[in-house]
């Protein structure tokens, strides 16, 4: 590659220019980097926790619906969720962890009070209440879990596009730069170093033939003078 | 329709339904049940004359437990519908109140599948034929296309005015609650007791007011426990003696003091233990079995105190819809895989 580039001084001042920037976008990379890895451990804690909080409910709501199933009937169940026609609704923004666009998701109407769940209180069983909370509390988590996930996966792509840029300025793009920066500054020195002997080469020439004049002109000044001492 | 023709027969009917209780499944039955899977169960019920008609019936529609809860619910049906056409006369209004529970049921499951846009044939395998409509009535309520037609289909019987009442406020508020609430109501009015006077029937209408306490209590702590601002007088069941609504309206916001008043009350020995560990956050289940369980005792000791009364066939109606849960709960447990200490801490067994 170091051969591609011109060895002159205005080349050499980009590339040192270019150097210059990369150690300044590298430094601030490996931050944004080391940034997003803070940020994602406390998302990985948080994430884990959400994890357990769905297992745990998860594995409480279908022990609570299996009892009522039992209990109840699976015919009366069916009918208390069928007396419901409301959905929960979720809306989704976003917010910026470091540069990393995340969903921030909202929830309304999950939980619901005994008289908004549709089927009557005095013809239904606490058997059925504890169930219908059971599954609120997991629609919950599960809501808190796909946010705090995105957001990790987010994160995640997002440090491995960091680290790959820091690892290609690091092991590629400045190893180059500086091998073409040290190339040109090589060649400028030679280039140097050959006019400098070109120039000593000129110099000795002049030299040799200011030698020469001078030593015909003391010739010819001798000639003259034994010219006149014969004429006399 | 809250009436038929003819003197009280309980000698008569008592005979039969003696007869019926003798083949009921007893602890041992359970035990062995507990130890099979869903389908030996369903076979185990083929062999037993209860529910080998109605296996037989349903086995190429349904299998698994669906087969066992939609068996066991038909035969509920064919039992009770056997009793009410052997009752006349007083003993026949007596039964039919109790038993209108299942109309009530019915009715709230067709008002639930119109809601749900569920299909006719899905609405009525879940209707559970056991109370005092014909068939002819539940037809016309599965034929129904909206909720005002079921209104109107029943606006003869009791549950017409109640929901006529209710029809407006559901159309405000979009929702089944004031609906529902209307039918269980007008089965809970008619289970009155004031007009049950007499020695024989003192036993009766003492169980009905335990019943109706109970779901008072389990209601109140329902309630308690939801925090929902909503007024507990809406859910007072008139014809108890624990509460009346206004007592209710104070003690929902005080759960300790609910628990002292049922405590101190005829039922405290019976429910100490359960009231004991209703801390709060506890679930209600375990009190709300032990609240079945202390019913199903009382009932059955109605049957030996006058065995010439209309007792001996209520308690009769309670043990065979125990049997009928006991079932339910030990196949719909094992499908879930629950361990027979699980379903064995869920059954109610005397």
């Amino acid at each position: 590659m170091a051969e591609d580039v011109k060895p002159t001084r205005k080349n050499l001042m980009e590339i040192e220019d270019r150097i210059d920037l990369s150690e300044r976008g590298h430094d601030t990379l490996e931050q944004k980097r080391d940034g997003l890895i803070m940020e994602f451990m406390d998302i990985l804690d948080q994430a884990q926790d959400v994890r357990d909080d769905v297992e745990t409910n998860y594995e409480v709501a279908q022990s609570k619906i299996n009892k009522a199933r039992a209990m109840e009937g699976d015919v009366a169940v069916r009918g208390a969720a069928a007396a419901l026609k409301e959905h929960p609704e979720i809306t989704s923004q976003s917010k910026n962890i470091m540069g990393v666009v995340v969903p921030q998701i909202e929830s309304s109407k999950v939980r619901k009070d005994l008289d908004e769940r549709g089927y009557g209180l005095l013809g239904s069983s606490a058997r059925i209440d504890e169930a219908a909370d059971a599954y609120e509390e997991l629609l919950e988590s599960i809501i808190l879990a796909a946010e705090v996930e995105t957001a990790m996966k987010k994160m995640l792509t997002e440090i491995e596009t960091t680290k790959r840029r820091v690892n290609a300025l690091e092991f590629k793009l400045l190893p180059d730069l500086r091998e073409n920066q040290e190339f040109i500054e090589q060649k400028l020195e030679e280039q140097e170093r050959e006019e400098i002997f070109r120039l000593k080469k000129i110099k000795a020439k002049k030299e040799e033939e200011e030698k020469l004049e001078a030593e015909e002109a003391r010739e010819e000044a001798e000639l003259g003078e034994q010219k006149v001492t014969a004429d006399d | 329709m809250s009436s038929r023709a003819g003197s009280s027969n309980p000698e008569y009917v008592n005979a039969r339904v003696r007869s019926r209780r003798g083949a009921l499944f007893d602890d041992d039955d359970y035990r062995k049940m507990l130890r099979m899977g869903p389908a030996e169960i369903a076979r185990y019920l083929e062999e037993s004359p209860a529910y080998e008609e109605e296996i037989n019936a349903l086995g190429s529609r349904f299998s698994g437990v669906d087969l066992i809860e939609y068996a066991l619910n038909r035969s509920l049906a064919d039992d009770f519908n056997d009793i009410l056409d052997w009752c006349q006369g007083r003993l026949y209004d007596l039964v039919a109140r109790y038993l209108r529970q299942f109309d009530a049921w019915n009715v709230k499951t067709v008002l639930r599948g119109l809601y749900a846009d569920a299909d006719r044939e899905t609405v009525d395998v879940d209707l559970i034929r056991a109370g005092e409509f014909d068939e002819r009535r539940l037809t016309r309520l599965l034929d129904a296309a909206t909720i005002e037609d079921v209104v109107e289909v029943l606006s003869d019987t009791i549950f017409g005015d109640p929901l006529e009442a209710a029809y407006e406020e559901y159309e405000e508020t979009g929702v089944l609650v004031p609906l529902e609430n209307a039918v269980d109501r007008a089965y809970y009015g008619r289970l009155s007791t004031q007009d049950l006077r007499g020695e024989a029937l003192v036993e009766y209408r003492e169980f009905l007011e335990a019943e109706i306490d109970f779901r008072n209590a389990i209601n109140a702590l329902r309630l308690a426990r939801s925090g929902a601002d909503i007024d507990p007088a809406e859910y007072f069941i008139d014809g108890g003696t624990l509460f009346s609504a206004a007592d209710l309206r104070g003690l929902v916001g005080s759960p300790d003091e609910l628990a002292d008043r049922i405590r101190e009350s005829r039922y405290g020995e019976e429910l100490s233990t359960p009231l004991s560990t209703l801390d709060e956050g506890t679930s209600l289940i375990a009190f709300e079995r032990a609240m079945e369980a202390s019913l199903l005792e009382y009932a059955d000791s109605l049957g030996r105190i006058h065995p010439v009364s209309v007792t001996p066939v209520v308690s009769y109606i309670l043990a065979k819809q125990r049997e009928v849960e006991n079932i339910r709960a030990i196949a719909r447990g094992k499908e879930a895989g629950l361990s027979e200490d699980e379903i064995e801490d869920e059954l109610v067994i005397l």
